[in-house]
């Protein structure tokens, strides 16, 4: 053959090197989004029964939870806990938006309800704020509790850290293995089933309330969250203040008012649509009781502060004249202060 | 009064040094004399400003005294024990122990106005993860029955929803 009737081929394999690449990196990346896709509604559409490993880790320990799994698809699950030895025993029943927590010790159960659960427009615009935010890369496969599974960073666009890393079931794309890294990169929650089985076999009194020799009490009742902020602010009844700073990508996407002990309490959520802070308020000054944590002291502007740590979790309460403020979220502690900094009027 | 004032009793007169009837006499000589009254606000003027000198002077030590003071005040400092000593007197002891007893019994209610529940941080805790549930990829699993620090079950039965007027969902969120 005449290298002239070579050349197109030639030509044709260097334009395949070149865009290949670019290809099947896209390909990858819509790979990575369905895969996102399939991963939060795979939760209502498998049933299964399994053994679930959740640690929170703080700056200097961690809180490690133990428990037996029954779910069934699409919102009916029971965890009954394993380890600490104080948990032992204690279940918890959710039925959609509802949730049962069984204490045998103290022989009573303690009903919860949560109509965020069941807010699935809400749930579709976080999602959408998630992608927002975030780019999807499929990571290396894995091998989870027997189950071969996909695994997915998400890296946030602004900043180019990694705050999450997911891995899906291959097959059914439940998620079996989840790590949440802080602003440091050091994992600050990991999830994960150290068993699983799927069956549509689970019997109705797995998830039967236990009602003869226990008290039925009611928990808060968290309501509506509205997605409405101004509608919110105005149903507090004073004159609210919101922070003026927010990290890159947040947005105010929910809140809702509360009477905790008599006191109309305000309370904002902020996310980029994987993390999150919220802002609760109160004209009543009530402070915050901070008692049965350890208390470390900071300064908010010229207002002296104080935070604690819950796991992951960072409170940092303060007053402003007569207002009194707890900031909850999983950010850095600098940038929480930053965003308390920024609450002016 | 023919003769001019002395200076002398010009000056014993601004200084108020005059007996009552002497202090009379040149008042009316003062009033009544140019060349004395002359005299007179030329002295007053001096002596103000010797004062106005002086009260400068006052405020500002020179730097030396000062460093001689400190320097007295902390070789005179009492020995450790000394001041161990000097907290244990019940004049000292018995309002610091009462200002600790009334700060540990306010101390759960930092900064709350008397008359005002303070709110368990449990609450904005368990109220922040509530909020959380319509986030993807959250955690409903870590939400667990107890607070396991303590091992005590923790009281949410005072925190009841107040309906949001007019709720309306928007999806500016995702644009």
């Amino acid at each position: 053959m005449r290298l002239s009737k070579l050349r197109p081929l030639a030509v044709l394999a260097l334009a395949g090197a070149l865009i290949g690449p670019a290809f099947v990196a896209r390909a990858q990346a819509q790979d990575a989004m369905q895969l996102l896709r399939d991963a939060v509604s795979a939760y209502s559409k498998y049933s299964y029964v399994g053994q679930v490993q959740n640690v929170d880790f703080g700056t200097s320990r961690a809180l490690a939870v133990l428990f037996r799994i029954e779910h069934r698809a699409p919102d009916l699950t029971r965890r009954w806990y394993l380890a600490p030895e104080s948990l032992y025993g204690e279940s918890i029943i959710s039925n959609g938006d509802t949730s049962y927590d069984v204490d045998p010790h103290n022989n009573r159960v303690v009903v919860v309800k949560d109509d965020a659960i069941d807010d699935q427009v809400a749930e579709d615009d976080n999602f959408g704020l998630l992608l927002h935010n975030y780019r999807a890369v499929m990571g290396p496969e894995d091998n989870i509790a027997g189950r071969r599974a996909y695994s997915v960073l998400l890296v946030n666009k602004h900043n180019g850290a990694t705050v999450m890393r997911i891995s899906v079931d291959a097959q059914t794309k439940v998620v079996l293995e989840k790590e949440r890294y802080a602003a440091s990169g050091s994992v600050s929650h990991q999830m994960h089933f150290e068993s699983i089985s799927y069956t549509n076999a689970l019997p109705n009194d797995l998830f039967a309330v236990p009602t003869s020799g226990y008290a039925r009490v009611n928990g808060p009742n968290h309501g509506i969250p509205s997605a409405d902020l101004q509608a919110v602010v105005r149903t507090a009844g004073f004159q609210a203040l919101g922070p003026k700073y927010l990290p890159e990508g947040f947005l105010p996407i929910a809140g809702d008012v509360s009477d905790i002990k008599g006191v109309r309490t305000l309370h904002l959520l902020y996310s980029d649509g994987l993390r999150t802070v919220s802002i609760f308020e109160n004209a009543r000054g009530s402070a915050v009781d901070l008692d049965s944590y350890t208390v470390h002291q900071t300064s908010v502007r010229s207002h002296s502060a104080q935070y604690v740590l819950e796991g992951p979790t960072t409170l940092l309460a303060w007053a402003q004249g007569n207002l009194h403020f707890a900031l909850v979220g999983e950010l850095s502690r600098d940038e929480m202060v930053r965003i308390a900094s920024s609450v002016t009027p | 009064m023919k003769q001019h004032l002395k200076n002398e009793t010009i000056i014993d007169y601004l200084h108020g040094a005059l007996s009552p009837q002497e202090d009379a006499s040149v008042l009316a000589h003062i009033e009544a004399c140019e060349v004395c009254r002359a005299e007179f606000n030329a002295e007053a003027a001096l002596t103000e400003m010797l004062r106005s000198y002086a009260a400068q002077e006052e405020r500002e030590l020179p730097p030396t005294l000062k460093a001689n003071i400190w320097s007295r005040i902390r070789a005179a400092q009492p020995s450790p024990w000394d001041r161990i000593a000097a907290w244990l007197r019940p004049a000292v002891a018995v309002p610091v122990a009462a200002a600790i007893a009334l700060g540990a019994y306010f101390g759960t209610t930092y900064m709350t106005p008397r008359g005002a529940p303070s709110i368990e941080a449990a609450y904005y805790l368990q109220d922040h993860a509530a909020l959380n549930s319509t986030i993807p990829f959250s955690d409903r699993s870590s939400i667990t029955p107890v607070d396991i620090e303590n091992g005590t079950a923790i009281d949410t039965t005072q925190q009841t929803a107040v309906n949001v007027e007019a709720a309306s969902y928007t999806a500016d969120a995702t644009q």
